[in-house]
């Protein structure tokens, strides 16, 4: 592992990619120690006093560690073993830097629509790489400032240090230059997250679909003018609704984005000129091709480095499949005194509000201050493809799946932005879907939005499905005009009823 | 877009740079920091970033601990500017310079520390050896940066005879850095 790139996208040999500035993390092993020095300041905490150095170690310099560690009443002491800055994947190469990008692209867009609506523009615009990219990282470098100024204020004392678990109640920190140092805990928090897991052998490479993340990448490299191409060994965004997913690489398709679906690859082969040859099946007609490309990325997946934690010589129970944590819903392990939680507990979301929040609770329920768990449903997510796509709830086959075909109604909706008319923009795209119970209220199960601001669009709506929204609540709320999330409270067609989806004019 | 937090007043902690930090009960009779202070370091001058809460503003200021004095003479180093190379080259530079010293905590991915550090510049040369300024990149010496508290950048420390005497976090204009630096010097 210790992977130099993170997605499995091919881009066309005359495109110029310097992804490595982004994306080069040649490190392996990032982690992150917190300890809580119990009863130095305020609440004495539950257990034990002087049998151990630290009321509470947590390892993993994260959204799930740092807040975990912040939330501690008490002084508590932070150790990371990480070429990164403090603030884990979201931070150094996920959510921050990837939205920017994302934004990047959709300006280019936007410049381009702007001509429409009356802006002189060049006809020819290009893109410069190392200027976002330097942009980019200087953001990061300050979110890392930021994090570890926070540490200070909440009192959290800064190690650098590799963790690993030597007993349950054990640590041992590795400094940079090999220095050891040996810290025992009463309770153990691992909240180190997943790295992107590279094809050991490419001809039979483990069954993954495509993610989110290999899609944002391919989006943003396609928008800001790089050719890309795209493998799919299956499907696209496995585990989310697969009607919103084909309109989703539906629309990048239709912008230029080439899908090679049902491959595999092959070989990679690096050729005299540097390029990179790609040799790949075409799975459905059983051909080979070949092309070449500038890089290839690979997005199958990620997997947290439990080895290098040392949790198989405790008998941390773990899923064989993902390699992660088998977690409770308290977050706890196998092992009494560990826990887990964030991108490494199996089955969790790979998110970071979820993170944060189940970190905090966890903090909270460790220190005897409350017993309130981590509520993991309805929780709201996006896409930041280039057309974007949220959702909270169910999907329309998992509804069905639960409720049956007859419990469910799915009311629909087709619909144009506004500020795609003048800029002429295509969108066919753009689709709303509100799965409903049948019956009753009509209580929303699951709620899905692809167009323009998905992200901001649903928000407001995740927290209406909090307050166990009905169907009945949607069409009762007025809608703000124009936007496009008013369309979500018009949705009036249903799926069964067979009519014509598309919105026409303001009704 | 830049966070709209209120400015930041720096919080020092005491301790020798090696040990791990501890809180040091020593107050100082000092000046707390200045009305002006607080006011000039608006939203717009200074880097910080936006996932993050306010911080609390405190107003102690305790000053960092004095090293040994040096065994050997030192030979007088004729720099007014430079950057700091590591911990004992700021005790040594800094605290123990003989000068009145300004140190400069900026960062790399900082924009208003790129238009601070050359005014700074100026202001210091116009006068002419009197007054020295020592630049900390604080992803570079980050322990260094924390140990005075520095939260936002640019964050300016003036330091007299090893002790803190004022500080500013983000821009000022020429004028306003003339008339720091020489109440820095004394005059």
């Amino acid at each position: 592992m210790g992977s130099s790139f993170h997605t499995a996208i091919f881009c066309d040999k005359s495109s110029k990619i310097t992804f490595r500035l982004l994306f080069a993390q040649t490190e392996i092993h990032t982690y992150s120690v917190f300890l809580f020095y119990g009863s130095m300041t305020r609440i004495p905490l539950a257990g034990s006093q002087g049998k151990y150095d630290y009321d509470l170690l947590v390892i993993g310099g994260g959204s799930g560690g740092l807040a975990c560690s912040k939330e501690g009443e008490c002084i508590v002491l932070c150790v990371t073993g990480t070429k990164w800055g403090l603030g884990g994947t979201c931070v150094n190469v996920g959510c921050i830097p990837k939205k920017l990008m994302h934004q990047a692209a959709l300006l280019g867009t936007a410049v381009k629509d702007a001509k429409k609506y009356g802006w002189q523009i060049p006809d020819t615009i290009s893109h410069d790489w190392p200027t976002m990219a330097e942009a980019v990282q200087n953001h990061v470098k300050s979110l890392n400032w930021g994090h570890r100024v926070q540490l200070q204020d909440k009192k959290v004392k800064y190690m650098n240090l590799k963790g690993s678990l030597v007993d349950e109640h054990t640590v041992r920190g590795l400094s940079k230059a090999g220095k050891e140092t040996v810290l025992t805990a009463k309770n153990i928090v691992i909240a180190t997250g997943g790295r992107p897991k590279y094809p050991t052998n490419i001809p039979g490479a483990a069954e993954h679909g495509i993610t989110n993340v290999a899609l944002e990448c391919a989006g943003f490299l396609k928008g800001i003018g790089l050719d890309t191409t795209v493998m799919v060994r299956s499907i696209a965004l496995r585990g989310f609704d697969q009607q919103m997913a084909s309109l989703v690489t539906d629309y990048m398709e239709a912008h230029g984005t080439r899908f090679a679906w049902k491959s595999v690859p092959n070989r990679v082969d690096k050729l005299s000129s540097g390029a990179l040859q790609v040799t790949w099946t075409d799975t459905q007609t059983g051909s080979e091709h070949k092309d070449t490309f500038d890089s290839v990325l690979w997005a199958v997946g990620r997997a947290p480095e439990t080895k290098a934690l040392g949790l198989d010589k405790l008998g941390v129970q773990l899923n064989k499949e993902t390699g992660k944590i088998v977690v409770g819903p308290d977050e706890s392990t196998s092992v009494p005194n560990i826990y887990a939680f964030g991108d490494i507990g199996e089955g969790r979301p790979e998110l970071t509000p979820t993170a944060i929040k189940a970190g905090k609770l966890l903090a909270h329920r460790l220190a005897g201050q409350s017993t309130e768990l981590m509520n993991y449903d309805n929780v709201p997510t996006t896409v930041f493809t280039p057309l974007e796509y949220s959702c909270v709830g169910l999907s329309e086959e998992e509804a069905e799946k639960r409720h049956g075909k007859d419990g469910i109604e799915i009311y629909h909706a087709f619909y144009k932005p506004l500020e795609f008319t003048v800029a002429e923009r295509d969108a066919s795209q753009c689709y709303i879907k509100v799965v409903c119970e049948q019956g009753g209220n009509g209580k929303i199960l699951g709620l899905h939005f692809t167009g323009p601001n998905a992200g901001e669009v649903a928000q407001g709506f995740a927290m209406g499905f909090q307050c166990g929204a009905t169907y009945s609540h949607l069409i009762q709320t007025v809608g703000i005009h124009p936007t496009c999330a008013e369309e979500v409270v018009k949705v009036h067609i249903t799926k069964r009823s067979g009519l014509d989806a598309t919105v026409t004019g303001c009704s | 877009s830049l966070s709209a937090e209120k400015p930041h007043v720096p919080f020092f902690f005491c301790g020798t740079k090696t040990e791990a930090l501890h809180w040091s009960a020593r107050p100082r009779s000092r000046p707390a920091p200045t009305e002006e202070a607080r006011s000039t370091a608006s939203v717009a001058s200074s880097c910080y970033s936006t996932s993050l809460q306010s911080t609390t503003t405190r107003v102690s200021f305790l000053s960092p601990s004095r090293s040994l004095p040096r065994a050997l003479p030192h030979t007088s180093r004729r720099e007014v500017s430079f950057n700091v190379q590591d911990s004992e080259d700021f005790t040594e530079r800094v605290i123990n310079s003989e000068l009145p010293v300004l140190v400069d905590f900026h960062a790399q991915w900082c924009g208003p520390c790129k238009i601070l550090g050359p005014r700074l510049e100026k202001a210091v040369a116009k006068q002419k050896g009197r007054v020295a300024m020592a630049k900390v990149d604080i992803d570079d010496h980050t322990d260094l940066a924390i140990e005075y508290g520095v939260s936002a950048v640019p964050t300016v420390i003036a330091m007299r005879g090893g002790d803190v005497v004022d500080h500013f976090v983000g821009i000022k204009d020429d004028d306003e850095l003339d008339s720091f630096v020489s109440k820095v010097i004394g005059q």
